[in-house]
């Protein structure tokens, strides 16, 4: 068939050379001036494909929420237009032309921030207990993180196809790969939160309640429980955010409160976050340093370095590293052994650096959630 | 989700992808049947065949290209899906240092004392919550790095 063709097609040679030149010439020019186009029809269609995604598991976070919200709060009527309001809920970020001051004002605005979904949560599940109340905040949080990448990505969308700008659409296109791990790690962590189960970030707190079980225990701030252990001579004085709900409590006004409390006479000061690792790290490395290990807004950290540098205390960093695909999903276990490896960090810091009679201050950073104490 | 979502429809999608397959299909074509001129026309003249041969290689680099740069982010986009993860419970005994691990249940955390021990009179407590090991990922090049 194929030498049969070849045979016709060798006979009418000239014809057909002048045809096929017409043709690739013309597909040449098409491309020399449509190159761009095409392209940008390339990453549209590339963005679109993403948003579907995005949109699907967005709106299966926010059936979730308000299955489990249903089930665990028990409302008396139907919650799902209030719960698709506060899905759409905004804070303004803080004016900072003139900063000076503005710590203070991130701390009214992060209280007000608290005070509104506590109370948000409670007249969606009036029969919830305070423990998953504030798992169920942590999984609106969720709902509300997905659904403003949605709306992020369909914005860039549009407007890239309405402008057909390459430039506008760039911007969304070459960050996709960052977006679609981020919205994995938000979709990882809706199991986590409907459940109560220990997330990546809660390495902190499950590293604190590895030292502190068993202690007597009391309140020393907002959500922040602190228990008093002896080791080797030494006192050390740990805290956590109060578990087992999601909350990441307040460590800096825990760690002011207990410097206040001793008049500053503390030898050094442990904090134990999660903290992202680079590419070629691997999950769950216990790294040490210095400084204060704490993420969030930075008002706990800016709280956290001006107190011990008020009574010039070091402050010793330990870093349990992770992916983002780790930190809001369910803990894995290379992460959950590492809290015994960092737990060996702080006796041999504490041992290293201090003398018997000496106070420790060590704070488990991070969100309690499924972790006690 | 209200309001204007243009062309986001599955159905838009379709006809996007059908068009660049037909796209590739048209070009394979052509490229193919390029090369095949490439071929008979060798031995007859030379010149010729090797602009037919660069053509038909042109058209099979182009598809390779627009394959490589299309199949990632859409193999990656639809992975996106909300996943359950199993969750296991170990549970040990303070007393007799007994140890069970179970399926997480709603309400477990750690150092919950959960249940009482089927060995002592003690009870168990909740030791570790954790998801199961995800499997080792296939050794690549860059493995010593």
């Amino acid at each position: 068939m194929v030498l049969i063709l070849g045979q016709v097609l060798q006979a009418q040679q000239t014809d057909m050379n002048v045809i096929l030149q017409t043709i690739y010439s013309f597909a040449f020019i098409i491309y020399l001036f449509y190159a761009q186009k095409i392209q940008t029809l390339q990453m549209l269609r590339q963005i679109e494909v993403t948003l579907r995604k995005v949109k699907n598991v967005k709106e299966e976070a926010r059936n979730q929420t308000v299955k489990t919200l249903v089930e665990i709060g028990k409302p008396s009527g139907d919650i799902a237009p209030r719960v698709d309001r506060f899905i759409d809920f905004f804070s303004i970020g803080l004016e900072n032309m003139d900063p000076a001051g503005i710590v203070d004002k991130m701390d009214h605005f992060l209280k007000t921030n608290k005070h509104i979904y506590e109370a948000e949560v409670k007249a969606l599940a009036p029969n919830a207990t305070p423990t998953e109340r504030n798992n169920l905040e942590n999984l609106v949080e969720v709902s509300q993180a997905l659904n403003i990448y949605y709306k992020v990505i369909r914005h860039f969308y549009l407007l890239g196809k309405k402008t057909m700008n390459i430039y506008v659409i760039m911007q969304v296109h070459m960050i996709l790969p960052q977006l679609i791990q981020m919205v994995e790690a938000y979709a990882s962590g809706i199991q986590a939160f409907q459940e109560g189960m220990p997330i990546g970030d809660s390495v902190g707190a499950i590293v604190a309640a590895k030292l502190m079980h068993g202690y007597t225990q009391r309140d020393i701030a907002e959500e922040i429980v602190a228990a008093e252990v002896p080791y080797e001579g030494r006192t050390l004085v740990v805290f956590k955010a109060k578990g087992p709900g999601g909350s990441v409590g307040n460590p800096d006004e825990g760690l002011i409160n207990v410097l206040e409390e001793r008049r500053g006479k503390v030898k050094i000061i442990i904090t134990i976050d999660a903290a992202g690792k680079l590419e070629g790290e691997p999950v769950g490395q216990v790294s040490e340093g210095i400084g204060a290990a704490i993420g969030g807004s930075g008002k706990e950290k800016f709280k956290m370095e001006e107190v011990t540098n008020r009574y010039k205390i070091p402050m010793h960093a330990i870093a349990i590293k992770q992916g983002m695909e780790h930190v809001v999903a369910p803990l894995i276990e290379p992460l959950f052994d590492a809290t015994d490896k960092a737990v060996e960090s702080v006796k041999r810091i504490v041992l290293d650096y201090t003398e018997p009679g000496d106070t420790v201050v060590i704070a488990g950073i991070g969100n309690t959630i499924g972790v006690g104490q | 989700m209200s309001g204007n979502q243009g062309n986001t429809s599955p159905t838009a999608g379709m006809t996007a992808s059908w068009v660049a397959y037909a796209a590739i299909l048209i070009v394979g074509l052509l490229s193919l049947f390029s090369l095949y001129m490439g071929f008979i026309n060798y031995a007859d003249n030379a010149d010729i065949a090797l602009v037919y041969l660069f053509i038909g290689a042109a058209g099979f680099a182009a598809i390779g290209y627009m394959l490589f740069r299309s199949k990632p982010a859409t193999t990656k986009a639809e992975a996106l899906e909300v996943k359950k993860a199993e969750v296991f419970t170990t549970l040990e005994c303070p007393k007799c240092q007994q140890k069970r691990v179970r399926d997480f249940k709603r309400g477990d955390y750690i150092y919950k004392d959960d249940e009482p021990c089927t060995r002592c009179d003690g009870m168990m407590i909740i030791t570790k919550i954790s998801r199961k090991k995800e499997e080792e990922k296939k050794k690549d090049e860059s493995s010593w790095l």
